[in-house]
């Protein structure tokens, strides 16, 4: 198995590789709004002195550990595998004795994430010397826990992509569907605003769904901001979440294969 | 006019192509109703927390969210099909065809491919401008509204001759089909007055990918901010970037080589 991944690795690797002018406009597609939303907080912060106890170092530190967490815990499933359905490419993946989207999808995602990696950690860095954040609530504990935190956050935000990436095998219109998931995605993970910025009733809904782990509950971690029952709270529904996914995940795969019907071959 | 002729034809071969798919364009009107009442929650969660943003009050930002949709809707119903189209053609060589033509290739190449459902925002996004200039009580006479008008249209131009420019280096560099990407990227931050950005993003959306002269501009413009000289300046540059882009446009074409011969 360990050799099997070795290959899809190199293989993926190499992949994206040859799209890196791609990667790096996506990098810039990716990083605008953090920064854009950075700019409209730190400026009413500044006029205002503080936002709901925000001060303006609050939000650019929130906003700099966004940058973070989000290419850490997001993924880009829906892009590579939809239309491997709709082309039928998929089929070539399908006779394989390894699971498509457990195996190449899962590397290949892994792969994009490395090599963004390597072109985001300078503008991070760029970034850093023009801002000039105070990290100095982060503690060694609390990157620590985020750590598990974030792939556990992964893990949840890959397998419901890959549910809904699978969506492909009824519908054409799974781009369509992917974007209402994609705003939810907004409204509930803390990609916006600090959640507790948000209407009462949003942070209440957000309790119960597994959005802030991709985004929020891992922020707050870094930046020490939780009692030790909320972490319990956030790894407890972060695991149930885990499981709900990896259970969604397998019936729809399994019922959605069955439907495949293997365009073009 | 031919050209007009030539349009109408374009808008009856678009709208037949999306009749053949009526179901998806209810789905897309749909999401765009789903992203205008975030795009509103999200100034009333700003605006819950403070009273202005760089000096512009609520009913500003909804006017000014109006003039991001317009060129919003610029960008996805003409920029985004066409360069995609365009970008084919390279590909293939069936870039040849259009340019047998005995009609102005950048025309042809800009204009043939419009999503026509998308109209309907422009409806959507004159509605906001009207809400949000009465929200914000500004006294508007018909010379501002002119200004606006005008401000508008040439910061429209200015972000086509931009795209103009783009798809032109692909001529030189076939491998480019990346370049609109950039244009796409920093639209956003046109939703917020640019007096709120750092100097070097302001520099960046003002000079260089010139989204805030399409935006922030003829809402200043609206407010009475700019004096005529001003005013005049970005007229003028509007028209000025049009003819340096159709410039680039002639000599990229002679870098054409064709694909497929």
């Amino acid at each position: 198995m360990l050799k099997i991944f070795r290959r899809l690795w190199q293989v993926n690797w190499a992949e994206q590789w040859q799209y890196r002018a791609n990667l790096i406009m996506y990098l810039l597609y990716w990083l605008v709004s953090p920064i854009i939303y950075l700019a409209v907080w730190t400026s009413i912060a500044q006029s205002k002195g503080s936002v709901n106890g925000l001060t303006a170092n609050d939000f650019v530190t929130y906003y700099m550990t966004l940058l973070i967490v989000d290419q850490i815990t997001s993924n880009i499933v829906i892009h590579t595998f939809a239309y491997k359905v709709q082309d039928g490419s998929l089929s070539g993946e399908l006779v394989r004795p390894i699971h498509p989207m457990l195996t190449n999808a899962l590397v290949n995602n892994i792969a994009f994430k490395g090599l963004t990696i390597i072109g985001f950690i300078p503008v991070w860095i760029v970034l850093f010397f023009l801002y000039q954040p105070d990290f100095s609530n982060v503690t060694f504990t609390g990157i620590l826990l985020a750590i598990p935190a974030m792939i556990l956050g992964f893990f949840v935000g890959f397998l419901l992509s890959a549910a809904i990436s699978a969506l492909a095998f009824w519908t054409t219109r799974v781009y369509s569907i992917h974007e209402f998931y994609f705003a939810l995605i907004l409204l509930f993970s803390g990609q916006f605003v600090p959640l507790t910025l948000m209407p009462k009733l949003i942070q209440d809904v957000a309790q119960y769904l597994p959005f802030q782990l991709l985004i929020y509950y891992p922020i707050q971690l870094i930046l020490g901001k939780l009692s030790s029952t909320q972490i319990v709270q956030g790894y407890v529904s972060g695991l149930i979440w885990l499981v709900i996914a990896i259970v969604l995940f397998n019936w729809m795969w399994r019922h959605g294969v069955k439907r495949y019907s293997a365009v073009g071959a | 006019m031919n050209t007009l002729k030539l349009l109408s034809a374009f808008l009856k071969v678009n709208v037949q192509m999306s009749l053949a798919y009526r179901a998806d364009t209810v789905v897309n009107i749909l999401l765009n109703i789903m992203w205008l009442g975030w795009e509103l929650l999200s100034l009333g969660i700003i605006f819950s927390n403070t009273e202005t943003i760089g000096g512009w009050g609520f009913g500003e930002l909804i006017a000014l969210l109006g003039v991001f949709r317009l060129v919003h809707t610029l960008m996805i119903a003409l920029i985004w099909p066409n360069t995609e189209k365009f970008n084919q053609s390279i590909r293939d060589g069936s870039m040849d065809y259009t340019l047998l033509q005995p009609v102005n290739s950048m025309f042809l190449v800009t204009f043939s491919r419009i999503t026509v459902w998308r109209v309907w925002d422009l409806i959507l996004a004159s509605i906001l401008i009207v809400v949000g200039v009465n929200l914000a009580g500004d006294t508007t006479t018909p010379l501002s509204i002119l200004t606006f008008i005008l401000l508008t249209v040439s910061g429209a131009v200015v972000i086509y001759s931009l795209w103009i420019v783009l798809i032109a280096l692909t001529f030189w560099f076939t491998k480019f089909d990346n370049n609109v990407t950039i244009l796409q990227a920093l639209l956003d931050a046109g939703r917020y007055p640019v007096t709120v950005y750092p100097v070097w993003l302001r520099i960046l959306v003002t000079f260089i990918i010139p989204i805030a002269v399409a935006t922030t501009v003829p809402l200043q413009g609206l407010r009475g901010e700019l004096g005529l000289s001003r005013v005049l300046m970005f007229i003028a540059i509007g028209g000025a970037s049009f003819l340096v882009a159709s410039q680039v446009w002639k000599r990229g074409l002679k870098q054409y080589s064709g694909a497929s011969s």
